[in-house]
């Protein structure tokens, strides 16, 4: 037992290079999988429906070939990759795929998806780009067509029971991945941002109790190690979309830094908020997508007046990342052709500085051929806050 | 006496500097090649011969630049911008802001009156911007690059040149040159074209008062006068201010050996 308890990471690890690895026995079982991109699609409601939400995800070390055939280069590289992964027949064990309104790239592109891949089942949900009251109640009806739509492909009712229940569970998660975050508070950290972000990512190909488990055993694991076994270095906050391959925060800690928080979608974005539990549960679903995501997709009206007013409470979750981390400096890593990151920067940078953290701001384009650039860019800014 | 190393492996050219507290004791600089850990012995060997020592005679070596991690017999290895800063500094040390104008990217720095740097910006990932494009030209005029700066000044009629790509510009001096435009006047376009790029850098991050240029792009006297233009501002340039990452490693190598010694 304690020996594969030691050996969680290396699984961890395995798990993460050779993804899917899991939900493909369970789509052998019989078992209906519902590929996924973005944090807007409410997992609950896929798993109250029997089936095992799928996060499809790109691959940096992959050449974008078949994709680009069907989509325009105008779409930001991430997508792309996701998409060539796709037609390639990465994720042909998929049954369906749900597409949000997360960009314009996903809005636009939907069609490209549904007429090239062989699932039998698509939607497209659509998400408000506004967060005021009559955004939540068109967004209800938007969840509910969703769930009927569901209901229809498995045959059969997906009760407010089997939501509640669904809701219950996806909460255990971000409760189990909050007290992981919470270890990098020590300094220095008493666990990776690698090894943080690969579970996490293994964990959006697996069924959600069988993450939770997972999640169990790396928290024994870290528990037992009792002490860091890193060495100290500069804190490091990673600001951006959905970074789902790992080199970035591998390189960051190659050089002597440490990931300790961040805002990605594979992350703070996706674990740190919580549905409400009681109510009605489509409207607290409701809530928590539209309303307790933080993206630069949504725009969020300007109440208090001011800039200054304005950035303080759009990006305020950084700074109380920032403190409650104690990071020392933050990468804004962005994809180029990123519409909704793209058109932030020059507010986010304002942020940071008001704030006082220094930041290095990256545009990349989903390559693992940029990785020597990336360096000659974090070692200096490493060196400089060091 | 102590001696210190500071060597510097760019991705066109490579530097070191030898010093001791009497300050420089030689330098030497060779193409880089593609064979970086082979350059470093080359320029070591070098060094060693030029002042008759032995390698044991050397306390500490800091290796910088785009092949840092290769040099074998570095004891450390610092960011070529933070090893510039230092260079700089020690060599004009009113200066604030430095612009090193290399061969893969034009890079702006901050630094302070220690030439520790605070803030920097690097030119995009392609080569547009970056010293290459200078290369790129003199092989394409047949005239060797150390003499295009003073060409560049004879221009009487300079040229408006449309692109800081170095691929495109390639085929721009080409399509030029046939429509009889002068080697001049082309230069002379081609440095206001990369001064522009490099300033619009420059501006991005903003400026303090000094400003120095280095790097192989500095030695190109008629590049440095088309960015004193553009910025309608002075620019200082160090002697050899392509060596200036190479002398910051060796400075930042004698500060490691003072530290050593005082604990």
């Amino acid at each position: 037992m304690s020996e594969t308890q030691s050996n969680i990471f290396n699984k961890i690890e395995n798990d993460y290079k050779d993804y899917g690895f899991r939900a493909k026995e369970l789509a052998k079982e019989g078992k209906k999988l519902i590929g996924h991109v973005c944090s807007f699609v409410p997992l609950e409601i896929i798993t109250a429906a029997g089936c095992l939400p799928f996060r499809v995800r790109g691959d940096i070390h992959e050449p974008i070939t078949k994709g680009d055939a069907l989509l325009e280069t105008i779409v930001c590289p991430y997508y792309r990759s996701v998409f060539d992964l796709s037609v390639k027949g990465k994720y042909d064990f998929l049954s369906g795929l749900v597409i949000p309104h997360g960009c314009d790239s996903m809005v636009r592109s939907y069609s490209a998806w549904s007429y090239s891949l062989p699932y039998s089942y698509f939607h497209f949900l659509n998400i408000p780009t506004v967060c005021v009251e009559s955004s939540f109640e068109f967004f209800n009806a938007e969840l509910n067509t969703f769930r009927r739509s569901l209901e229809k492909f498995v045959g059969r009712t997906i009760t407010d029971h089997d939501l509640v229940q669904a809701i219950r569970i996806y909460n255990e998660t971000r409760d189990r991945v909050r007290a992981l975050y919470n270890l990098r508070k020590i300094d220095p950290p008493l666990l990776s941002g690698k090894e943080l972000t690969m579970a996490l990512t293994v964990g959006s190909s697996l069924p959600v109790d069988e993450f939770n488990a997972l999640l169990d055993q790396v928290l024994a694991e870290v528990d037992r190690r009792g002490q860091s076994h890193l060495k100290k270095g500069p804190r490091i906050l990673i600001d951006g979309a959905c970074i789902d391959n790992i080199e970035l925060i591998n390189l960051v800690e190659e050089l002597g830094g440490h990931v300790v928080a961040d805002t990605i979608c594979n992350g703070a974005r996706d674990y740190f908020p919580r549905t409400d539990e009681g109510g009605n549960p489509i409207e607290a679903l409701g809530r928590r997508y539209l309303d307790k995501v933080n993206c630069p997709k949504t725009y969020r009206e300007n109440k208090t007046g001011t800039f200054e007013g304005d950035i303080a409470s759009r990006f305020g979750d950084i700074g109380t990342y920032a403190k409650e981390f104690k990071v020392n400096g933050a990468i804004l890593y962005v994809y180029k052709y990123c519409d909704p990151f793209g058109f932030e920067v020059p507010a986010r940078k304002a942020y940071y500085q008001s704030i006082n953290v220094p930041l290095l701001h990256l545009e990349d384009v989903y390559s693992a051929g940029t990785m020597g650039q990336l360096r000659t860019r974090i070692q200096a800014f490493l060196e400089m806050i060091g | 006496m102590a001696f210190v190393l500071g060597i510097d492996i760019g991705s066109a050219a490579s530097k070191g500097i030898l010093l001791n507290d009497q300050g420089m004791q030689a330098s030497y600089e060779c193409p880089s090649g593609g064979d970086f850990k082979l350059t470093a012995e080359r320029i070591k060997k070098e060094l060693l011969s030029q002042t008759q020592k032995s390698e044991k005679e050397i306390s500490r070596t800091v290796a910088t630049g785009y092949g840092s991690t290769l040099v074998a017999f570095a004891d450390e290895v610092k960011p070529d911008m933070v090893c510039h800063g230092k260079g700089v500094s020690s060599l004009l040390p009113s200066v604030r802001t430095v612009i090193d104008v290399g061969d893969l990217y034009t890079k702006v720095l901050h630094i302070d009156g220690h030439g520790s740097m605070h803030n920097f910006l690097l030119s995009g990932k392609c080569a547009g911007g970056s010293g290459r494009i200078l290369q790129v030209i003199a092989k394409v005029l047949h005239v060797k690059v150390e003499e295009i700066g003073e060409l560049s000044l004879k221009s009487k009629k300079r040229i408006d040149f449309s692109t800081g790509c170095a691929v495109f510009a390639e085929s721009e001096a080409i399509s030029r040159l046939s429509q009889e435009v002068t080697k001049e006047d082309l230069l002379a376009g081609l440095h206001r074209a990369l001064a522009a790029q490099i300033n619009s850098l420059v501006e991005r991050i903003g400026v303090e008062q000094d400003v120095a240029m280095v790097g192989g792009g500095a030695r190109d006297v008629g590049l440095v006068q088309a960015l004193k233009e553009v910025r309608n501002q002075d620019i200082l340039v160090p002697p050899n201010p392509h060596m200036t990452a190479a002398l910051g490693a060796a400075l930042i190598a004698m500060e490691g050996l003072k530290d050593k010694i005082e604990t």
